[in-house]
């Protein structure tokens, strides 16, 4: 049984037809890596899911509650971003907040926890990507990679149903992007049920359930990442794999 | 003449130039905070007010608009059985800097909320924060601290059109120091207006390290 399934996702933009009729699910613990050129919808999927665009048609059927993608209700909204967290491609880590106010706000503001139990989980979060030093810091104080695992804290420690990532490793340096890469690994191997939209190859053959390769608004071809990396059927999919740099 | 004597004849007027700089700003920039507000609405009524607000602002001089306030205003009040006929004169100075700066603190509001990155707000959405608590929590006090240099121009802008007052009899500064050089025959005037001059800079100078300080509270956060 499914935990997420949509259907028939279909959004244009000016004229730019951006997703076509997307169909997907996707079962608690999988990790579903998200592939394809640029401009070919996947952002534009993924942020979908969390309703920071709207669609002009579709279904979502959430933890058994349907919910229209096109003119979803407030609560829904609400409710869904409760249980599915984002990681951004630019962090977007609170300028104005330090890095444990950071975690604590969605977990106070989104899920009514008291600021001594949000702090508490917060310290835990920062722990665990052993950022405990620098609670008080503010997002302009820190790296890049330091940015990014406090996004990946905030998003998990809202304990969500589901995670995320918008090409996550995408504005780091080359030697920041492991450590990032080591926390998404080590949420997979804890079962964290994710979708992951990425360049990084490797990665989505480590760590992978499923590879789905996007092109031109639609998903062109899916499968396992044996499937796809080593015998993908459709022609752009063999020309996209060839292009594209190893792990860049 | 003693450079005492027309010190102290300039800062007689400082009071009432310090009352139209506090409360101008004040009162300015709660209008400012308004239309800035109504003008970020997609109601179109009040985009057209704030619109048409600013539009008239921006094309009338500031001495002007204190004639237009200690003219008109007592007219319009008269309207609505108001009679201003007793109202101390520094509470049109006041009207009149605040109506003709709303208009800029305004546009310095508008522009400083939409320059709020907008991965701040999908990031606030992310987290499951309604609306009004990402306005509260996120979007409000980073546009403040990126609309900050913006105000620190317009207060000391408000603080020169304060001189302005003198078209209304007013006695501020700079009408003191006008009457100072005319009782004199204009013998002094030069010495009087450099005076004049310095202490305004002095002001400027205070406003100026006023904002610097605070903003090096907020040094860490980017705008």
């Amino acid at each position: 049984m499914p935990l997420l399934t949509v259907n028939q996702l279909d959004k244009t933009v000016d004229n730019n037809h951006i997703l076509k009729n997307i169909d997907f699910q996707i079962s608690k613990g999988e990790v579903i890596v998200v592939i394809g050129p640029s401009g070919s919808g996947k952002t534009t999927f993924i942020s979908n899911l969390n309703f920071l665009n709207n669609a002009d048609k579709g279904e979502m059927n959430f933890r058994d509650k349907k919910i229209d993608l096109s003119s979803p209700k407030k609560d829904d909204v609400l409710w869904v971003r409760r249980h599915i967290a984002m990681v951004f491609q630019n962090y977007n880590l609170f300028k104005n907040k330090t890095a444990l106010e950071n975690i604590t706000e969605g977990l106070i503001h989104g899920q009514g926890k008291s600021r001594d139990e949000a702090n508490q989980i917060a310290l835990e979060e920062l722990k665990n990507v052993g950022l405990s030093e620098k609670k008080d810091a503010y997002p302009s104080q820190l790296s890049g990679g330091q940015k990014q695992r406090i996004g990946i804290a905030r998003a998990t420690a809202l304990k969500p149903d589901i995670i995320l990532f918008d090409e996550p490793t995408s504005a780091l340096d080359p030697e920041l992007v492991g450590t990032v890469v080591q926390d998404m690994d080590h949420l997979a191997q804890q079962g964290q049920t994710m979708i992951v939209v990425t360049h990084l190859m490797s990665f989505a053959k480590k760590v992978a359930t499923k590879v789905l390769f996007f092109a031109d608004g639609a998903i062109l071809e899916s499968g396992t990442p044996d499937q796809i990396f080593n015998h993908p059927k459709e022609k752009r999919t063999k020309e996209f794999l060839s292009a594209i740099a190893e792990d860049r | 003449m003693k450079v005492i004597k027309i010190l102290a004849a300039l800062v007689g007027g400082l009071p009432n130039t310090i009352t139209l700089l506090i409360a101008s700003f004040i009162f300015s920039s709660l209008i400012g905070i308004g239309v800035a507000f109504l003008s970020l609405q997609d109601d179109k009524v009040g985009k057209s007010v704030s619109r048409v607000y600013i539009g008239l602002v921006r094309g009338t001089p500031p001495l002007l608009m204190l004639l237009l306030t200690y003219y008109g205003l007592p007219k319009l009040l008269s309207f609505i059985g108001i009679d201003s006929n007793n109202w101390a004169k520094i509470i049109f100075g006041i009207f009149g800097l605040s109506v003709g700066w709303g208009g800029y603190m305004a546009e310095a509001f508008r522009s400083a909320y939409l320059s709020v990155d907008e991965g701040q707000i999908k990031a606030a959405y992310s987290v499951g924060m309604t609306g009004e608590t990402a306005l509260r929590e996120i979007i409000l006090p980073q546009a403040f601290l990126i609309a900050i240099p913006n105000v620190e121009n317009l207060l000391i802008g408000l603080l020169k059109a304060t001189s302005l007052v003198y078209v209304i009899g007013l006695a501020d500064m700079y009408q003191n120091a006008s009457n100072l050089s005319n009782v004199n025959q204009g013998v002094y005037q030069l010495k009087i207006f450099i005076i004049l001059a310095l202490i305004y800079w002095i002001l400027a100078s205070l406003i100026e390290w006023g904002f610097r300080t605070y903003q090096s509270h907020f040094a860490h956060v980017e705008a």
